[in-house]
């Protein structure tokens, strides 16, 4: 239990409040004022992190905290935490994560896996030896032939370390001394679904809790006005849909779940007032909400009723909170001109990692974004060039705004997409056009910031681009070393499901990759 | 010590009083009662005290599973535990199980520090006791057998008239065990409000609480409850709660989460409540209903539960290991729902904790893997997934079965006149010899290879050709009529084909969109590693024909391929020809049902636009290398002499040749060489008329997906690791045999059995699950918890029971009295155990007994995300209590579905959709309604037996501002303020009384108040607010009222919608 967990708060306000009940019981008309009950009660809402008040299981089993999981015995240099996992297993390198996921597979050998190989053997059959027989998806599979493909756009490099980036993504290769670049990333799922479910989830199949959700669950919240867990989803974006199960608890409680800010008047579901209502108004009503909530602890003698009060507390603030932090006029014309045009246009990727950047200030725990489109079958050369311009100058700004305000040092921001891109062409090849299917075999992400050792790429693809040859890093990896900068050790990070231990990397071995964190 | 557990719990707190102390000690010398606890060693009980902690600690390592079995040592079976000298049994020095749990050394410490798992004191000191005592074992409870006869304890004497029924019994004797006694009975408002909503899910009527505060006699409570039982909102509520563990859903799930369309079988399960099915048949006819004599259409829809599973459509997917994730899913679904366990795990491997073998599992699985079935639907067309059950409207039942006597009818009758027509004459078909068939529409696929006919097309394997069929327009004979093959239509085809190497499934001819990608809708001519292999598709494999040639045709020789159809829709109406003459062909799949077209009123893409195409398909495997010539396509039957010139028109064929091989057909009598007499014209028209009205009529009729068992069921394998590329071992249907050590009555070990025996096996009245976890079930919807409060869980990580002889009765009761669930239902909310009130007697007990494990209390917790929508519309006068039909979509912000990228918008009703019961609203899995999420509503992607009850921001942010609850709010403040236009302290109580069910006291009745003149002072003021404020929902305000004091007061039916109250059942 942390030391703003909502449990003490419940113990100490059980037993003062039946008698300041009774005293606004005996004194009607002038019932405790509000804010004043609660002083009395124990605690002022100020200290009480929202994670605790984002609900109290009133019945629940198994995953929950007071069913703490089974961590095992703490390393001394863990550090406290609000969540079930407190303190932590070790000292985080990372406070808070800001996950940049490119939905629907953006390509490798456009961005960040240069293969000369495929230029020169350019409309050439992807050699048998090369492809050893491993599966297609039924889109390709079937084509009478598969002939390689190589990128249209020329890669350069760049920075101290001399990593090559393609020239798509300009912004970013400004920051690669900043960041880990995996090239050696393989799954198991060659299909959207299954894989980004992968990806966020940890396994395939739907029910499993997001990796959002178990941070949420397992370090609670750093900030008493927001969620923890963040979902800032591009707007207008029309390819492979997403699911509200990856940003899901899963089996863990629902408060655990993402909540999505989105764009426009609302930023979350239900936050505004009805119309005709002001906050004068709706402050006046929950007061008395709150009067008649007094009367029923009293007859009911039931904790839960603090819960309750505070429920309608943390709404209440909320309302001021969210639209606080959404609103970005109040950022400097220069700050805006970093993050190019469509900043101002509210949910453009572009004023989504404003938006992270403001959260991630705010202590927010963990913030995902996604932006759709990268699914290209066909026309990889304009729908590579559309993708990369939504998203390239708007990335670069992040990490610069977050290196100028020193927290790339803690916050971890992670690239990538649910798998990558075939190294032959779907479709026809032609000299300006070409596709490619969806291949798990091999695809690129990068992690910056928050603990991850920078300027270095991480293991090599065979030089046909196809399968991995050096450091294969799968989903489970990513996932142990993702928990392990936040200070999580993923075998011993566990919650109830189904009578076993259930873990986000799941009961196959994991490793954490030691060579991409900073000594 | 005698009260241990008591004492350890008063001597800590601070708080408490002595007055309470001395009421305490009163309490319990009156009861005199013999505590006893976990720690005492005289009664430790396997079940209880040790399973939960071996098989948490030990047996991931040291347990069923063979292959994670470490240091051979096995701790859930007592005769190798003591065989490896782990334990030795009286003697807990000499157990080396003791040694290596109490060491010190990292590398021998048990468990292992890297499990993060680490016994307390507590836990070695129940261990040790255990084996001094002889380190007895128990099978796991809950495969037990439940004994036949469970006597009901005899309450203590101070007591015995609390006592109301068997429950009550136990149920006493569980609290007087913990030191607790019963609380107060609850006021029968409160009583009836709690059974209310408990029965049907809906608030008390104002009727209802006049009528129970005039009499809340044993006679009257009696008869609401009977009359609340008989209501069709019992059976929805029954029904919702099914939902959840069906997972029932309006779409598909996964990306593209398309309907689907099941809530007909939502209806069955809301109808099959209400007539109080008996529940041992409720399972049996979801499990088997297809299966059993003379099944009902009831019964058949009934099964549509195996079939709720999500499925996919995407793009690319590989059709087999989708199937085996939807078999496994019911399987697992089937577990859980029925037996209370999870079956997940042995899905890869033995159950790590439970006896069930990966063996079992798929033994299991293959009851549920014997459909016809694809693992993808169609994304080209509307099709019901295969094997889908036709759902007639009475009227088109009667009409089909007329249309197809008459077929039947008119079949025979041509073959009758064709018998007598061959005997009398048979010269007259030699005259069609050397005569071209009529109307050929021919494609000569002059291309850039030397062909039969001049030159020929040669395919690249991407590139299709194609052709729109044309017929002759009698009206205008420059605009022929463009048309499709179709199922009731007799049509041949014939072309020449030289392919150039042999494969799987190589397409020739088709008119289709797509192959997986539409489940094979259409007509199609492949190559089958070399075999000519034909099928007509509504939807593969379930509603399909398909023939395939015995023998290949050559490679890099031209061969002519035939097939002529009648129109019947069977497979013996489609003959294959190689070279001119039939060949022998296997039949693969025979029930076509409905068209293979595409159709516009099915929503089919590319409906009208389908053409014949040769060479290629979306996504398959084309003619590579292969070349075609001269095609051409009847819109009627050949007969065999015509299918014979077709081939002996080809200049490659000697004049010899060909005349021995008409000669030949010559000698074969065939019935459509009489096709152009002028009474066989007659006879085939008159059943080409029938056929097409039987099509018309079937196009027009609803499908759901269903259960069928196959012809041929596909036979079921062990997949290693679960993965659907490496079967392993063949197994065959059979129960968890290895589990419950029972075998089916009448059933030899190896014989096939099919899912009705898997049914008779669950529900057999000595089953130990199927009537525990069916009896917990309900308990649960009653208490908030079930008495094994892992309602999905019965094995041994599962939670044990907290009154384990309860459950017994409970069950015993139940299967012996019919499987009735309505007398179930009576029994709980009549039983004094039910009826206290949810405050405990002495308010410390709270603490000891947070969440009412020992029912010293009644129940209280947060109504479902359904029930308090349903409440808020009940009772403000909005509900319709309309049953079933398709689903509906109220309130919800918008574009949340277009947000998610699947192209679909939500369309919000205008009318009685927005005040429809809950289950009701429509379900998208990859975006189900956002309102119903906050209250821990689940996606329903999985089954789910058990909801978590959160309280949250998010939730009062709903009751705040959602247009559903503050519509509501108006309404109800519109009816009070109508009825109550001067009296404003009755407006208030009337509004108490429909939303909080009670009246107010003077405390609330004074909040209450000063909050109005608040709100009427705030909405004076405020210009156009009351207005704006009011125009909130689609239904438009009394035009009557004050907008002012309407406003106020619908801010004060917000607040008592708001309230704890109106949220909570206590």
């Amino acid at each position: 239990m942390g030391p703003f967990s909502i449990e003490p708060f419940l113990r100490i306000h059980s037993e003062t409040s039946v008698m300041n009940i009774q005293n606004s019981i005996a004194n009607q008309a002038s019932a405790l004022a509000r804010r004043e009950w609660l002083v009395r009660a124990g605690m002022g809402f100020g200290s009480i992190a929202l994670a605790d008040l984002m609900g109290r299981d009133t019945k629940a089993l198994g995953a929950s905290p007071s069913d703490a999981p089974s961590n095992g015995p703490a390393n001394e240099s863990g550090v406290p935490s609000h969540g079930a996992l407190n303190p932590t297993h070790h000292r985080p390198t990372a406070k808070r994560v800001i996950y940049l996921f490119m939905a629907g597979g953006p390509s490798q050998l456009e961005t960040f896996d240069y293969k000369p190989l495929l230029n020169e053997k350019q409309g050439e059959p992807l050699p048998d030896s090369v492809r050893q027989g491993q599966r297609l998806t039924g889109m390709s599979g079937n084509q009478a032939s598969l002939p390689l493909a190589g990128s249209i756009f020329p890669f350069a490099q760049h920075g101290q370390c001399g990593a090559w980036v393609s020239d798509l993504l300009p912004h970013t290769a400004k920051h690669v001394d900043e960041m880990a670049i995996i090239r050696s990333m393989t799954t198991e799922a060659i299909n959207h679904d299954p894989a980004i479910t992968f990806l966020q989830t940890g396994n395939q199949v739907s029910g499993r809790p997001s990796i959002g959700a178990w941070l949420n669950y397992g370090l609670g919240s750093d900030n008493e006005n927001l969620p923890s867990f963040v979902v800032l989803i591009t707007k207008g974006k029309v390819d492979q849909p997403l699911y509200s199960r990856l940003w899901g608890a899963g089996f863990l409680p629902a408060r655990y779940q993402g909540v999505q800010f989105r764009s426009g008047k609302e930023p979350v579901l239900y936050l505004t007032n009805p119309a005709g209502i002001d906050g004068a108004s709706r402050r006046k009503m929950l007061d008395r909400l709150q009067e008649l909530h007094e009367v029923q602890a009293a007859q009911t003698h039931d904790p839960e009723l603090s819960a309750r009060i505070a429920q309608y507390e943390m709404a209440y603030r909320m309302q001021s909170s969210v639209p606080e932090v959404t609103d970005l006029t109040s950022e400097s014309e220069a700050t805006l001109e970093r993050y190019g045009d469509q900043v101002k246009t509210p949910g453009t990727f572009a004023a989504n990692c404003l938006l992270a950047r403001r959260l991630a200030e705010r202590n927010v725990k963990y913030i995902q974004l996604y932006h759709q489109g990268w699914d290209h079958h066909g026309g990889v050369p304009g729908g590579m060039r559309t993708q990369c311009k939504e998203t390239d100058q708007p990335i670069g700004a992040l990490l610069q705004d977050l290196k100028d305000r020193s927290m790339l040092d803690d916050t971890l921001v992670i690239w990538g997409g649910e798998f990558g891109r075939t190294n032959y062409s779907q479709g026809k090849l032609t000299a300006d056009n070409y596709g490619r299917d969806h291949h798990p075999r091999c695809f690129s992400m990068w992690m910056a910031g928050g603990g991850i050792r920078g300027g270095m790429t991480y293991g090599e693809t065979c030089p046909f681009g196809y399968n991995v040859v050096d450091n294969p890093v799968n989903v489970r990896d990513f996932h142990a070393t993702l928990l392990h900068v936040l200070g999580i050790d993923h075998e011993r990070f566990s919650a109830k499901f189904q009578g076993l231990d259930a873990r986000l990397t799941g009961v196959d071995p994991a490793h954490v990759l030691d060579e991409i964190l900073r000594a | 010590m005698p009260f241990p557990f008591l004492l350890d719990r008063i001597a800590s707190p601070k708080s408490l009083s002595g007055q309470w102390l001395g009421c305490a000690a009163a309490v319990c010398i009156g009861i005199g009662l013999a505590s006893k606890t976990s720690a005492d060693d005289s009664s430790l009980q396997f079940n209880r005290d040790i399973r939960p902690i071996l098989s948490d600690a030990c047996f991931a390592c040291h347990g069923p599973d063979k292959n994670s079995r470490q240091a051979e040592l096995r701790l859930d079976d007592r005769n190798s535990a003591i065989e490896h000298g782990a334990i030795v049994a009286g003697d807990h020095a000499s157990s080396s199980i003791l040694d290596r749990i109490l060491s010190d050394d990292p590398d021998l410490v048990m468990p292992p520090p890297k499990t993060g798992k680490k016994l307390s004191g507590e836990q070695i000191a129940t261990l040790r006791k255990w084996i001094d005592s002889g380190a007895e074992y128990q099978s796991h409870w809950s495969f037990e057998p439940i004994p036949d006869q469970v006597a009901s304890p005899t309450p203590s004497p101070d007591w015995a008239r609390w006592v109301r029924s068997d429950i009550d019994r136990f149920a006493l004797v569980g609290m007087q065990q913990h030191g607790l006694l019963p609380a107060n009975e609850a006021d029968p408002l409160k009583w009836l409000r709690r059974t209310r909503f408990d029965l049907t899910g809906l608030p008390p009527t104002i009727e209802e609480i006049r009528e129970i505060m005039d009499d809340s006699s044993e006679i009257s409570r009696e008869r609401i409850v009977d009359r609340l039982l008989a209501s069709d909102a019992y059976a929805e509520r029954m029904a919702n709660m099914w939902l959840d563990v069906a997972r029932y859903a309006d779409t598909f799930g996964y990306q593209s989460d398309v309907n689907m369309d099941v809530w007909p079988w939502r209806d069955w399960v809301i109808r099959s409540f209400a007539q109080n099915l008996p529940y041992d048949q409720f399972i049996t006819w979801q499990l088997a209903g297809d299966l059993l004599p003379n099944a009902t259409d009831d019964q058949r829809i009934a099964t549509t539960f195996n079939r709720l599973h999500r499925q996919t459509n995407e793009g690319g997917s590989i059709e087999e290991e989708f199937r085996q994730v939807y078999i496994a899913d019911r399987t697992v679904t089937a577990g859980t729902a029925f037996l209370g366990l999870t079956l997940e795990c042995s899905r890869c491997h033995d159950h790590k904790y439970d006896p069930i073998l990966q063996r079992d599992f798929y033994s299991l699985a293959s009851f549920f893997a014997d459909i016809d079935e694809h693992g993808l639907y169609s994304h080209f067309t509307r099709s019901t997934p295969t094997p889908a059950l036709s759902l007639y409207t009475p009227e088109q039942k009667e009409e089909h079965q007329r249309l197809l006597q008459a077929i039947a009818d008119a079949e025979a009758k041509w073959t009758a006149w064709n018998e007598t027509e061959a005997k009398r004459d048979r010269s007259a078909t030699t005259e069609l010899l050397a005569e071209a068939p009529a109307t050929p529409w021919a494609f000569p696929l002059e291309g850039s290879v030397p062909g039969v006919f001049g030159t020929a097309t040669q395919f690249n394997g991407d590139d299709a050709v194609s052709f729109p069929l044309q017929r002759p327009n009698p009206a205008d004979e420059s605009k022929p009529i463009q048309y499709q093959l179709s199922r009731p239509e007799p049509f041949s085809i014939s072309l020449w084909i030289r392919p150039a190497e042999h494969a799987p499934r190589v397409i020739i001819l088709h008119q289709s969109v797509a192959a997986e990608d539409a489940a094979f809708r259409g007509a199609q001519l492949v190559l089958e590693n070399g075999k000519p292999q034909f099928s007509l598709i509504h939807f593969w494999p379930g509603d399909a024909i398909r023939i395939e040639a015995l023998q290949p045709i050559p490679i890099d020789t031209w061969s002519q391929i035939g097939v002529t159809y009648d129109g019947s829709s069977r497979a013996n109406g489609i003959q294959l020809f190689v070279n001119g003459e039939s060949v022998p062909v296997r039949v693969d799949r025979d029930q076509l049902s409905r068209d293979f077209r595409y159709l516009p009123e099915w929503g089919d893409s590319n409906a009208n636009t389908v053409q014949l195409a040769l060479g290629a398909r979306f996504r398959d495997i084309g003619f590579r290398s292969g070349a075609l010539d001269e095609l051409k396509v009847f819109d009627q039957q050949l007969s065999l002499l015509e299918m014979a010139s077709l081939f002996a028109q080809a200049t490659p064929i000697t004049s010899e040749a060909k005349e021995q091989l008409l000669a030949h057909v010559n000698e074969t009598w065939d019935p459509m060489s009489l096709r152009s007499h002028p009474d066989g014209l007659a006879m085939q028209s008159e059943l080409l008329s029938l056929r097409r009205k039987e099509n018309d009529l079937v196009t027009q009729v609803r499908q759901i997906m269903a259960m069928k068992s196959a012809i041929k069921p596909r036979v079921t394998h062990i997949l290693e690791r679960g993965a659907y590329d490496a079967p392993r071992d063949a197994v065959v249907p059979r129960p968890l045999s290895r589990l419950i050590a029972r075998s089916i009555p009448g059933v030899e070990p190896d014989q096939p059995i099919d899912r009705t025996m898997l049914a008779h096996w669950l529900t057999s009245p000595d089953h130990p699950l199927t009537s525990r976890v069916t009896v917990n079930r309900f308990w649960a919807l009653f208490f908030g918890r079930g008495i094994v409060a892992s309602l999905e869980d019965f094995g041994s990580q599962g939670m044990v029971p907290t009154h384990p002889e309860l459950l017994d009765w409970l069950a015993r009761d139940f299967t012996r009295n019919g499987w009735d669930v309505k007398r179930f239902c009576k029994q709980v909310v009549l039983s004094a155990t039910y009826r206290q009130d949810s405050v405990h007697r002495n308010l410390e007990w709270d603490g000891i007994d947070p969440d009412n494990r020992w029912l010293a209390r009644g129940p209280r917790h947060r109504l479902s995300a359904e029930q308090l929508r349903d409440a808020a519309l009940a009772s403000t006068g909005l509900l319709v209590p309309k049953i079933g039909g398709p689903s509906v979509m109220p309130y919800q912000p918008a574009g949340l579905w277009e947000e998610s990228g699947t192209g679909k918008s939500y369309q919000q009703e205008k009318g009685e959709g927005l005040y429809r019961r809950s289950m009701y609203t429509f379900w998208r899995r990859t975006a189900p309604p956002p309102s119903m999420l906050a209250f821990d509503a689940t996606s329903r992607e999985t089954c789910t037996a058990r909801r978590e009850t959160t309280t949250t921001p998010l939730q009062a942010l709903v009751l705040l501002n959602d247009p559903q609850y503050i519509e509501a709010a108006r309404a109800v403040s519109e009816t009070v303020l109508l009825a109550h236009p001067k009296d404003r302290s009755a407006r208030w109580s009337e509004l108490a009384l429909r939303l909080i069910h009670r009246p107010l006291t003077p405390a609330e009745t004074s909040i209450l108040a000063r909050e109005f003149e608040e709100q009427l002072d705030y909405f004076q003021s405020h210009g156009d607010s009351a207005k704006e404020f009011l125009s909130i929902g689609e239904r438009a305000p009394n035009p009557s009222l004050d907008p002012i004091e309407l406003a106020a007061t619908t801010v004060l039916a917000e607040t008592l919608i708001c309230f704890d109250e109106f949220v909570m059942k206590r």
